[in-house]
């Protein structure tokens, strides 16, 4: 017993040492994944304290820069109240024709195209955008009436990593203001993240800049389909689009949206625009780099996208065992490429 | 000095280094040339006590690193490279003694033990601790030039940051508190 007590005095160094060593490399490779107990992160009630006050003292010195962006995005959201330019430039009421029954039919008479007439969802949608003045769809407004109803939620950034692998951003928003975790989160200029984790107040967020989310993406211009990812050793304002297969034309400057295939983001929200691609004759995909639509070093307001209906279409998507079938098809075609 | 008093020194310099540190030297807020990062809180595990048992030591640069993490979301990545420079600092210390071994008023400080002890003691250590650092962060070796360009570039913003540390706050005098 002494011996052993000698032996534990004289190696007590190595093993706290070892033992601490692990402990730690535990916590750090389990720290990404989502069955982590939301205590030990920046989430939690005390962290969350302390992060919110060096937010309230620093904000003082950056007011003007806060209130700028502010204005920024009113501006934006209130040019899309206004009715376009066009909007009045033929009087409403001039005939355009007359019916099979001979009748005159004036221009706001007329009946809605078939196009539209087929999707009572998107017909609601566009007479609530008729209401408000605009036909473009905003990026802040939801598809499907159910969601459109609820509101975002407007949350404030109190916490920021842009140069580490995985990057989180911290919010003063948690699950009594109705967030809850695998939520969206977007700005006025794009997508950030993923809510991760959340405590009463405060929830922490994967942001588009960690190594292992992926958003479900399309180009606007022609609709083909992909994945926005942020590989190890890009900067915070690049990332990359892939599975878009090689023969399709890419345009730089093209804008990226989300699909809303993922069912996290709702569809239509911008990432980024296309800066540069490749094509390299032994890949079946583009490599294509995109210019991030948010500026992550200088986020400050964000929305917490409401809940999708989603569990619904998740079992349903599980039950049958079906992806979506064109990421099916790219997966497939990406492993393929990855064999030889 | 009696114990007490210097527990309750060594509590406040632990709560001062972690405080400026998470409130004021924020990684994304203070970065030079955007590679190079400060790790201001290790100058708490660099300037302990010469003589602070090991088991005392790795457990403070256990909890310190800790503390990072939670802050900076990172898991144990803070923990990890802090417990190894506590478990190095012990012999970094002993392959620096003077000819006739430490004093027991020594202390980790630039006046007392010369500019030459000092930059090694120094650059060893921070060496050691970025190398770990950021290779871990990385999980792998995909991207050796620019890790080792963060890991030049931290090295001296750490180590000028704790230089200056040493010359504004350290006494000049021998033998009294810090």
């Amino acid at each position: 017993m002494r011996n052993l007590i000698a032996f534990l005095l004289r190696y007590q160094g190595v093993m706290l040492f070892v033992l601490l060593e692990v402990v730690s490399l535990y916590f750090f490779l389990t720290n990404s994944s989502y069955q982590r107990a939301a205590f030990f992160n920046s989430a939690n009630a005390y962290m969350g304290v302390l992060l919110a006050r060096r937010t309230q003292v620093t904000d003082y010195f950056r007011l003007d820069e806060l209130n700028k962006q502010l204005q920024a995005d009113n501006a934006q959201l209130r040019r899309q109240l206004f009715p376009p330019d066009f909007a009045h430039r033929e009087a409403d009421s001039l005939p355009v024709g007359r019916d099979t029954l001979g009748r005159i039919v004036y221009r706001h008479l007329r009946p809605a195209t078939p196009q539209v007439a087929t999707a009572p969802g998107l017909l609601a949608q566009n007479a609530k955008l008729r209401a408000q003045g605009s036909l473009r769809p905003d990026t802040l407004l939801l598809g499907g009436s159910k969601q459109a109803t609820q509101p975002l939620v407007p949350a404030r950034v109190i916490n920021n990593s842009l140069r580490e692998v995985d990057n989180y951003l911290t919010l003063n928003v948690g699950s009594v203001d109705g967030v809850q975790p695998d939520r969206g989160v977007i700005s006025a200029a794009g997508v950030v993240g993923k809510v991760q984790a959340v405590s009463a107040h405060y929830a922490r967020v994967a942001s588009v800049l960690h190594s292992k989310l992926q958003v479900a993406a399309q180009i606007k211009r022609d609709g083909t389909i992909g994945s926005v990812s942020w590989p190890e050793g890009t900067d915070y304002s690049h990332a990359m689009l892939d599975y878009i297969p090689r023969q399709n034309r890419l345009v730089k400057g093209d804008s990226v949206v989300t699909s809303g295939y993922n069912s996290v983001f709702p569809a239509g929200v911008f990432i980024g625009t296309v800066e540069s691609f490749t094509t390299e004759p032994n890949k079946n995909f583009s490599t294509v780099t995109l210019r991030l639509g948010v500026d992550f070093s200088r986020l400050t307001y964000v929305y917490v996208v409401p809940t999708p209906p989603r569990a619904e279409r998740d079992s349903l998507e599980q039950h049958t065992g079906e992806l979506p079938a064109p990421v099916k098809a790219a997966q497939a075609q990406a492993a393929k490429a990855k064999k030889p | 000095m009696s114990i007490v008093a210097t527990i309750g020194g060594q509590l406040l310099r632990f709560a001062l280094y972690v405080g400026l540190y998470v409130l004021l030297f924020d990684n994304s807020s203070v970065v030079l040339f955007n590679l190079g990062w400060n790790f201001f809180y290790l100058g708490f595990l660099l300037f302990l006590p010469i003589n602070t048992p090991i088991a005392l030591q790795l457990l403070l640069g256990f909890a310190m690193g800790f503390t990072v993490d939670i802050a900076h979301d990172t898991g144990g990545l803070h923990a990890a490279s802090a417990v190894l420079l506590a478990y190095l600092r012990p012999w970094v210390l002993r392959l620096l003694t003077p000819r006739d071994g430490y004093d027991a008023q020594d202390t980790v400080n630039v006046h007392q033990m010369g500019w030459q002890w000092f930059l090694v003691y120094l650059s060893l250590l921070v060496t050691v601790h970025h190398v770990a650092f950021f290779f871990l962060e990385l999980g792998s070796l995909q991207h050796p030039l620019v890790t080792l360009g963060r890991v030049g570039v931290s090295i001296l913003y750490t180590s000028v940051v704790m230089l200056i540390v040493q010359l504004l706050f350290f006494p000049v005098r021998r033998g009294r508190f810090q």
